[in-house]
């Protein structure tokens, strides 16, 4: 198998490289990051992130074959001859297929990702019915890896000032969960020509999703949510 | 102003816009489909009626506003030195402004 992987390292002082190598998966890699795992073992240098192996904490995101994925839940079989493999686009570069997250985190923080409820709390939780319950269904298993902001066009422009795909996954998530209290808050901060509405329905973010999560359609139920305020 | 064509406004009105071009597009076709005019003395009586006159600058108000809207779109994607992006509105506003007088002046 064939393996094309960006490398940068900011120390050496060279441009970042595509290197190439030869490497055959042993019968027990079955996922990607098992052959980046053999890849390391043989050249320590070069730099991944990954932590659980079971796309449950989103480290492993990265470019493979020009879509964005994790490496832990790309079957080598899914793969073919020659893969490509490169960091998240859009980010900065810290290392090899290591991305500065900063732009992506700081717009997931802008949306306010907790409860806002300043009612006093009950005794022992505040309860949702099951249908209250199920409007999270699709949003609250979202695990930030950045596959769909980092594929977004309109984030690349405006990483800045666009919360991106992932942050409005979240708004949504927040706007639609019943022990919210913030809602005409969270709607009012994003009516603006930048925060949501540069979205341009490109809909890349629910393509590459890991989790098979579609954060165009929360995006559009925002939108939606918008509107019912306004008429 | 800060909200003025902005946010969701913008976003209604770029969708609202095209579904009055589209339903000028359709009637236009079915008209000119039904009872094409012979002529320029037959496309003059047709595009003075009122109705269509109506119709007609109400179709070029909305294509006017949804071009506003998506160019001002991408200028504000692609071009990010302010100098430039306010140049390019301001060319973008007399653009469109032409074309709306130009229009109003056939119609009337």
């Amino acid at each position: 198998m064939e393996v094309s992987i960006y490398r940068y390292d900011p120390d050496d002082g060279r441009p970042p490289r595509m290197q190439t190598l030869r490497i055959e998966p042993a019968r027990e890699d079955r996922m990607l990051l098992d052959l980046l795992q053999r890849v390391k073992r043989e050249d320590p240098s070069l730099s991944f992130r990954r932590s659980c192996r079971e796309g449950v904490c989103g480290s492993d995101a990265m470019n493979i074959d020009g879509r964005n994925g994790l490496a832990c839940m790309t079957p080598l079989r899914s793969l073919g001859a020659r893969v490509v493999l490169r960091p998240l686009p859009g980010l900065p570069v810290i290392r090899d297929l290591i991305v500065d997250m900063t732009a992506f985190f700081r717009q997931y923080h802008s949306i306010r990702p907790w409860l806002v409820n300043d009612t006093r709390p009950p005794e022992r939780e505040r309860l949702q019915s099951p249908a209250e319950r199920e409007r999270l269904d699709g949003v609250y298993e979202c695990i930030l890896c950045a596959c769909c902001s980092t594929q977004c066009p309109s984030f690349w422009w405006n990483p800045d000032k666009f919360v991106g795909p992932a942050g409005l996954l979240q708004a949504s998530r927040f706007i639609h969960d019943s022990r919210d209290d913030a809602t005409e808050a969270r709607l009012d901060d994003l009516d603006d020509a930048y925060r949501l509405f540069r979205c341009r329905t490109i809909m890349n973010c629910t393509e590459v999703c890991p989790k098979g999560l579609a954060p165009s359609r929360e995006i559009e139920k925002i939108r939606l949510a918008m509107l019912r305020r306004a008429v | 102003m800060k909200r003025a064509l902005t946010g969701l406004r913008a976003w209604l009105l770029q969708r609202l816009s095209a579904l009055v071009m589209l339903a000028y597009l359709v009637a236009a076709l079915l008209r000119l489909a039904a009872d094409p005019p012979q002529g320029h003395a037959q496309w003059q009586a047709l595009m003075h009626a009122p109705a269509v006159a109506l119709a007609t600058g109400l179709a070029f108000g909305a294509l006017l506003l949804h071009a506003w809207v998506g160019a001002r779109d991408v200028l504000m994607d692609y071009v990010k030195p302010l100098p430039l992006r306010i140049g390019l509105m301001t060319l973008l506003v007399l653009l469109l402004g032409g074309s709306g007088i130009t229009v109003l002046r056939a119609l009337l």
